[in-house]
C-alpha cells in the first residue's frame, strides 16, 4: 500500500483524473472529497463490501431456480398484510 | 407500472456486480416457469445465476433515487424506461429475502445495467418475502 501523509486542503491523484482531497479533519472522521468522470463509480468500502456478502447469498445453482421460483410463487406478491 | 419486456437478452454490466466483479455481461430471462420471477444469469461462464424480481411487486412505492452518474453510466435519459430487479436470497429455514437496498438497474435501450449501491438507502437488504 501506498501511504501518504496529507494536511487539510491537500489532495493526491490517481492515474489521470481521479482526485482525492482533505476537506476536514475532525476529532471522529476525515472528509475526504473524491473527484472523477462521472461514469467512475466510487463507493464506501463497507458499502460495497455488504453488497458484495448478500450477491455471494443470493447466487444460486441454476438447476435449482424454477424449483425455487415454483416455492416462492405467489408469496412475492402478496405483500405482508395485503394478503389476496 | 408498464413492465417492460427485456427477456433473453444479453446485458453489459460494466463494472460486474460486487462480489463478481469479472462477470460483465448477463442474460435476463423470463419463463412462464419462472414468473413473476426473473433469472439473471452470467454470460461469461457457469456462474453466477440469481432469481430476481421487479421491486414495486413487492413495494408498489418502491423507488430509489438515480444519481446523473448513474443515469450517465446507463445512456439514460429522465425518459428512458428503465429496469429494477432485485435479486432474491433462499435462506436456510427455507423462506427468502430480497435486497431491496442494491437493485439492478437495466437500461433496454443501450443493454447497460449496474448495480445501486445507496449509502443511506432507505430499503432493506434482507426484506422477507412473505413465506407460502
Amino acid at each position: 500500500m501506498l501511504v501518504f501523509t496529507r494536511k487539510l486542503d491537500e489532495a493526491i491523484i490517481i492515474g489521470d483524473g481521479i482526485e482525492v482531497r482533505v476537506l476536514r479533519i475532525g476529532k471522529d472522521g476525515v472528509r475526504i472529497g473524491v473527484t472523477a468522470a462521472a461514469t467512475v463509480p466510487v463507493h464506501r468500502r463497507e458499502v460495497y463490501d455488504q453488497i458484495r456478502a448478500a450477491n455471494a447469498g443470493a447466487a444460486a445453482d441454476p438447476k435449482s431456480l424454477n424449483q425455487i421460483a415454483a416455492r416462492l410463487r405467489g408469496a412475492a406478491l402478496t405483500p405482508a398484510g395485503q394478503k389476496s | 407500472m408498464t413492465p417492460l419486456s427485456v427477456t433473453n437478452v444479453v446485458i453489459n454490466f460494466d463494472e460486474g456486480l460486487p462480489g463478481f466483479e469479472s462477470v460483465r455481461r448477463f442474460v435476463i430471462a423470463a419463463s412462464p416457469a419462472l414468473e413473476p420471477f426473473t433469472l439473471v444469469q452470467s454470460a461469461d461462464g457457469a456462474e453466477p445465476s440469481f432469481l430476481a424480481i421487479e421491486p414495486r411487486l413487492i413495494d408498489p412505492s418502491y423507488a430509489s433515487p438515480l444519481a446523473e452518474s448513474d443515469m450517465l453510466r446507463l445512456g439514460a435519459e429522465p425518459k428512458t424506461p428503465l429496469l429494477w430487479l432485485v435479486l432474491i436470497s433462499m435462506q436456510p429455514d427455507g423462506g427468502a429475502t430480497v435486497n431491496l437496498k442494491a437493485p439492478l438497474v437495466i437500461n433496454p435501450t443501450t443493454m447497460r445495467g449496474l448495480q445501486l449501491l445507496v449509502p443511506h438507502s432507505q430499503y432493506p437488504i434482507d426484506h422477507p418475502l412473505p413465506s407460502v
